[in-house]
This record gives C-alpha cells, sequence and structure tokens, in this order.
C-alpha cells in the first residue's frame, strides 16, 4: 500500500492499494493503484471486498461475473502478532437466501500465505471469469512491482491440498501457497470447499498441518473457477521489531487477551479445545446432532483423556507466540511423537466428533483429516453429516444414504470420503438443500443457509445475525454461557453494539485471539498502526469503520432476498426444548420475536445508503 | 462455613475436582479464587449453585462454587 497521509479516516483516498484483476477466460492482467474509498478499504479484508461485491448483482454463484477476491488485511504481513491472515470472498454457493439468491461471504485463515503475498507487493487479487482449463496463479515480487502467472495445473488434479502444496514447493522455492483439495475441484457437488493455507511446519515437517479458510465455499468457488491453487514468492519483508509493536505482542501473549490459549504447560488455558470442558459443565457440548443427553459422553474426548493414548504438541503459527495448536501425534514407545493424526480445534473435533456420535480420538482424527485433506469446510461437513445420521434415526425403515447412524464410524467415513470426492451432492451441497429434499428442515443445523458452530443455538440466538458464520462474525456466543445474560437487554446490546465488533479481525489482517474479547478497536491496534504505518487512528474511528462494513454485509444480505423471518434459529430448539441443557431458556419464540423487532430497529436506520445502486 | 468447590477443566491440575472446604464466614468469591491461586486471565465462569455470580459475592454456608476457564471460539 502507498500512504501519503497520516489520516486515513478523513483521506482514505490518499492511501492507494495494489490491485490485480486478473481475466480467466483471456489470461490478461491488470494490476493497478487504487484509491481507497474510506476506512474500510484501507483496514482490508471483507471491509474491502464486500464493497466490490455489492456493485453486482449476482444470482448464481457459479456464474463468471461472480469474482473471486483474494487479500490481505493492512496488518497482514507485518510485525504485529497474528498477522497473518488471507481472505477468500465472493456469492457463496453454499450460503442462500430462500429466494434461492447467494449470499455475499468470505472466509479466512491463517498459514504463512497471506504475508508472502503482502510481501509481492500485492494487496488484494480479483479473479474474474472462469478458466478454460485448470491453473494455478503465482505472484512473485519483482524489481518492477508484484506479478502474476498463470500455469496449467494438470500436473495438481486430483491431489489433495496438502499434496497440491507439497507439489508445489518442489517447483517454489521461498514461496507459500493456498490450494484446493479434491472437494473444491468437485464443485457441482460440493459446495463447501475450503481452501488449505500452508504452514512453515507444513512444509518443513512434510505432515499435512494447513490452516484453513473454510467457510462458504470459496474453496468450491476457486474450482469453479478452474484455480486450483495460488503461489505467493516472494522474500521475507518484515519490518524490524519497533519497541511499541514489541510491547503489544508481549501483551497479547502475556496479557488478558490470549494468555488462556496458551499451552497448558505455559499456563495457559490449552487452546480453544478447553471449551469441551466449560461447555460439558452446561451439558452444552453439541450430541448427535446438537441433542445433548445430559451425560458425560462429551467427557470421552476431553483432553485428560485423549492425552493417556496419543501425544499432543502444542505448536504455533509461524511468529505466533499464543501457541494454540493441539497438534495429536501418535505416542511412540519410548514416549516421542510419531505421526501426525489431526489438528484438534473445538470446531471440527466437536462436529466430526461428539456431534455425530464419534467418541473415540483415533476415529475422530482420522475424519478430520480426511475433511482437510479433501478440502471441506470441517462445520459444514460435519454439520451436515449430523442431519443425515438424525434423518436416519429417525427413519430406520428408510435411511438416507448408506443408512449411517450416529457412531457408525465405518459408514461416516465412508460418506465423508465420497463427498469429497464429489459423489454424494446429498452432503456436498449442505444441510439445507438437503432438509428441504427430506422435507424436514427443524433439526437441520443451519442459519440462512451456513451450517452453525459448535455451540448449542439455544445459548446463542445471535447466530440470526451473523453475516458469514455463527462464532466468527457475531460474537455472541459466551453471552449466556460465560457471562450469564438472559435478559433482552444484553441480547440486543450484543448483538447491535458490543459483538459485532469481532468481525473487524477479517478486516485488518489479524486473528482473532490477538485480543478475541476486545476487538480491534483498543491501543494496541492503534500502537500497531502507528508504528507500522504512521497512521494516526482512534479507536472510535475503527469501531465506526467496523460497524460500517458489518451493517454493509447485512444489507447485502437482504438485497439478496433474505426475509426478516429468516433471522432465526432451527426451529427444534423450541419446538422440542432440551431439558438438558443447564441454562436459562431463552430462545423460546417470544424472545426470538422480542429480540427480532429491537434488533432491526437498531439496525435498519443505519443501513440506508450504505451500498451502491445497480441496475 | 462449608462450601463444595468445583474447579472445571484445566483448573483442576495441581488442585482438585471437587471438594468441600472450610472458610470463615463472609468469605468472597475472590478470596477463594486468590486462595486457589487461579490466574484471572484464565477464569471465564464463576456459578454459585449453579447460576452465573461475581467475584465480589459472598459465599454462605451450604454454597456449591464452581470456577470455569474462560471459553474462546474454535
Amino acid at each position: 500500500m502507498k500512504f501519503s497521509t497520516t489520516d486515513p479516516a478523513s483521506e482514505p483516498a490518499s492511501i492507494l492499494y495494489a490491485r490485480c484483476t486478473v481475466d480467466l477466460k483471456s489470461g490478461s492482467m491488470h494490476t493497478e493503484d487504487v484509491p481507497c474509498r474510506n476506512l474500510e478499504d484501507v483496514l482490508g479484508g471483507f471491509g474491502r471486498s464486500f464493497q466490490i461485491l455489492s456493485e453486482r448483482q449476482i444470482n448464481t454463484a457459479y456464474c463468471e461475473e461472480n469474482p473471486l477476491i483474494v487479500n490481505t488485511g493492512l496488518l497482514t504481513g507485518s510485525s504485529a502478532m497474528t498477522g497473518m491472515r488471507t481472505y477468500f470472498s465472493g456469492y457463496s454457493p453454499l450460503k442462500e437466501s430462500k429466494k434461492g439468491l447467494p449470499a455475499a461471504m468470505w472466509s479466512t485463515g491463517s498459514g504463512n500465505f497471506g504475508v508472502k503475498l503482502k510481501w509481492t507487493g500485492l494487496d488484494e487479487l480479483v479473479f474474474e471469469g472462469r478458466s478454460p482449463k485448470p491453473v494455478y496463479a503465482v505472484i512473485r515480487d519483482s524489481p518492477e512491482g508484484p506479478v502474476v502467472e498463470l500455469k496449467p495445473a494438470d500436473h495438481l488434479v486430483g491431489l489433495s491440498t496438502h499434496a497440491k502444496i507439497m507439489a508445489l514447493q518442489k517447483e517454489y522455492s521461498n514461496a507459500h501457497f493456498a490450494a484446493i483439495g479434491q472437494a473444491g475441484e468437485q464443485w457441482e457437488n460440493v459446495y463447501f470447499g475450503a481452501v488449505g493455507l500452508s504452514t512453515d511446519n507444513q512444509l518443513k515437517s512434510g505432515e499435512d498441518k494447513m490452516r484453513f479458510a473454510g467457510r462458504g465455499g470459496m474453496g468450491s468457488l476457486m474450482g469453479y473457477k478452474n484455480i486450483l491453487a495460488l503461489v505467493a514468492q516472494s522474500s521475507n519483508k518484515i519490518k524490524p521489531l519497533t519497541p511499541e509493536v514489541k510491547a503489544v505482542n508481549i501483551n497479547v501473549v502475556k496479557g488478558g487477551g490470549a494468555a488462556r490459549l496458551q499451552p497448558i504447560s505455559r499456563g495457559g488455558g490449552g487452546g480453544t479445545w478447553a471449551a469441551y470442558d466449560v461447555l460439558q459443565a452446561f451439558h452444552a457440548v453439541p450430541v448427535n446432532n446438537f441433542r445433548p443427553q445430559g451425560n458425560d459422553l462429551p467427557e470421552k474426548l476431553f483432553r485428560e483423556h485423549v492425552e493417556k493414548q496419543f501425544m499432543i504438541k502444542s505448536e504455533a503459527c509461524y511468529r505466533c507466540g499464543i501457541t494454540c495448536h493441539n497438534n495429536i501425534h501418535e505416542k511412540s514407545e519410548d514416549g516421542s511423537a510419531g505421526s501426525f493424526l489431526a489438528k484438534f480445534d473445538y470446531e471440527p473435533l466437536n462436529l466430526l466428533g461428539t456431534n455425530i456420535g464419534i467418541h473415540d480420538a483415533r476415529q475422530a482424527a482420522r475424519l478430520i483429516h480426511l475433511s482437510d485433506n479433501y478440502g471441506m469446510d470441517s462445520i459444514s461437513l460435519g454439520v451436515t453429516i449430523s442431519y443425515v445420521l438424525s434423518y436416519n434415526e429417525r427413519h430406520p425403515e428408510q435411511p438416507l444414504l448408506n443408512g449411517a447412524t450416529f457412531g457408525d464410524f465405518v459408514k461416516i467415513e465412508e460418506l465423508i470420503t465420497q463427498t469429497g470426492r464429489g459423489k454424494l451432492l446429498e452432503i456436498g451441497r449442505g444441510s439445507k438443500r438437503l432438509s428441504e429434499i427430506t422435507g424436514e428442515t427443524s433439526y437441520a443445523y443451519h442459519v440462512k443457509g451456513l451450517e452453525i458452530a459448535a455451540y448449542q443455538p439455544e445459548t446463542n440466538p445471535g447466530y440470526a445475525w451473523a453475516i458469514a458464520g455463527g462464532h466468527m462474525s457475531m460474537g455472541t456466543y459466551g453471552l449466556l454461557t460465560r457471562e450469564g445474560k438472559s435478559d433482552i437487554d444484553s441480547w440486543v446490546t450484543g448483538i447491535t453494539q458490543t459483538k459485532l465488533q469481532i468481525v473487524g479481525f477479517d478486516m485488518i489482517g489479524l486473528c482473532k485471539f490477538f485480543d478475541i474479547t476486545k476487538g480491534i478497536c483498543t491501543q494496541m491496534v492503534v500502537d500497531c498502526l502507528k508504528s507500522e504505518f504512521n497512521l494516526e487512528v482512534t479507536t472510535e474511528n475503527l469501531a465506526a469503520a467496523v460497524r460500517r462494513a458489518f451493517l454493509r454485509g447485512l444489507a447485502l444480505e437482504l438485497r439478496q432476498g433474505y426475509e426478516k423471518g429468516e433471522y432465526t434459529l432451527p426451529a427444534e430448539v423450541w419446538e422440542q426444548p432440551n431439558p438438558n441443557i443447564k441454562l436459562p431458556n431463552i430462545t423460546n419464540p417470544e424472545f426470538m420475536a422480542e429480540l427480532q423487532k429491537r434488533v432491526w430497529a437498531v439496525f435498519e436506520p443505519e443501513m440506508a445508503g450504505l451500498l451502491p445502486e445497480i441496475e | 462455613m462449608n462450601v463444595t468447590i468445583q474447579l472445571i477443566g484445566t483448573f483442576q491440575i495441581g488442585r482438585f475436582k471437587e471438594a468441600v472446604r472450610e472458610y470463615p464466614s463472609g468469605t468472597c468469591v475472590r478470596e477463594v479464587i486468590n486462595e486457589l491461586r487461579i490466574p484471572d486471565p484464565l477464569l471465564g465462569v464463576v456459578l454459585i449453585n449453579g447460576i452465573h455470580a461475581g467475584t465480589v459475592d459472598i459465599l454462605i454456608n451450604g454454597d456449591t462454587l464452581c470456577l470455569l476457564p474462560f471459553i474462546d471460539g474454535g
């Protein structure tokens, strides 16, 4: 980016970002410096990409007019800890309104690809149209500026995410990679393809320790466009660590922000896996398609039990001191780590474990491994499978597909393998479409067409207003469980004021674990922007930009045909209230109706004028 | 007075899972947390008799105090 001002809020046009638009059909490309329209453009990520998407009327995700936008955030590639995010945006093949129009969507992940992309000198790639043949794109720095090339990818066809990355690593040194798996290649039958992002750990060890941009099927959109991978090749251009950013980074690791995500050996909580223990105390760990049974079944996947059998390595993204990864390895006879099995984060572990009746760590690891390597979003995959299993439990005489039931590992493994290969469109197109075919929609655990995360909907009415996935674009998942808030005022304030700020991380290039409870509108971020770019920004400026970006996303949903009635939860939540969950029951129809009335009363007046007029 | 203390997740490491402990009348939650040396950044939820509570709340004889770690996304 090029800065000719220190005041990005008042003079955004004095800041230029480098964008390359690639016409996949002709192979032509055009790189330009684009003036920022507002602070959202300066920050980047979905704050910028959604403004591009809002300029287009897209009626189906798989069309040449639907762009795939790959960009970074302002602090991606900086010396600020966790500044490693890449964003993939487009109209989603998966998330759609009941009118059948695709929703704008972004997904994001860490790994080193975003850092390298930023260091090539490019801030944004816009892929237009569709390549007639499989290609991969190489983005590299040069003395004349960033260079983008399209290359034939026939040798990558049919490879997993990990295998594609390892194959490309042999060809490109000093590079990092983003790749889809077989699922993304089978975009017609898999709508939740993910993009795998390479890590230093992966490239050095040869183990499939990737990070993923999973939500909303951006990997499938990439597959539709016939782009199988991206290569970002650049020398390291990280700035020397200043005392100011060093102080911030120390605060991230040792202060309140992320201390609880540190390894247990360092006195931390042990990463997101720890949510199992906490939620189980309320019997709110999803079991068998989001129906906790009030028993101790979820405890079988507690860390304390898993570590008796396996070696758990606490590892981190490159240069990140948070060290939130829990990588599960075989335990060798001498007690050392054997072969790598899978990374145990709370969401994939639950949704490909306890929530489908799998309580064996080795089996859960196998399913996570399959999902990662085929390149599927583990949340959408897991929840759609749990719908199938729930249907089969209700209809033993006429089950779906192979008749798999909760806990039937062999048949579930077959479902995942077949879905990853594009052979099971019933699962590959997500729970909304499948439930509409069966006619049993009440226990399909999606909101607005996107499968929910591993937090019981009974504990999170805020899912309804999340704009890009339940827990990552609306931070209300702990409002009842953690904060004990069950009154309507707290929920209105949470949704409309404080908890929407979580999406700021998906603009600026930082991981949410930088400071998940406070968001990006903090002195820590202000200090980083001043130190890295000499920008004078206030926390109020940042909060206003994040709010506009969120509301723009909400407005875009309405323009894509969403009706107010779709801002709700799966009906089973109130049709069959679960007495096992030991928390106040707030998700009754009366509460939701009042919440809808009051939330929209706040949001609607502010949404006016946020979207451009389109023909 | 006797208070039943329940610790969840990593709070059990080097401590206990559940124990009945004796405290002077008027003891508040904060004093128990300090006594158990539970770091503030890790503390997520305080329950007294299954109801969300605060660290300044006063315990009474027969209470069950449950301390849970913070949860953060996934």
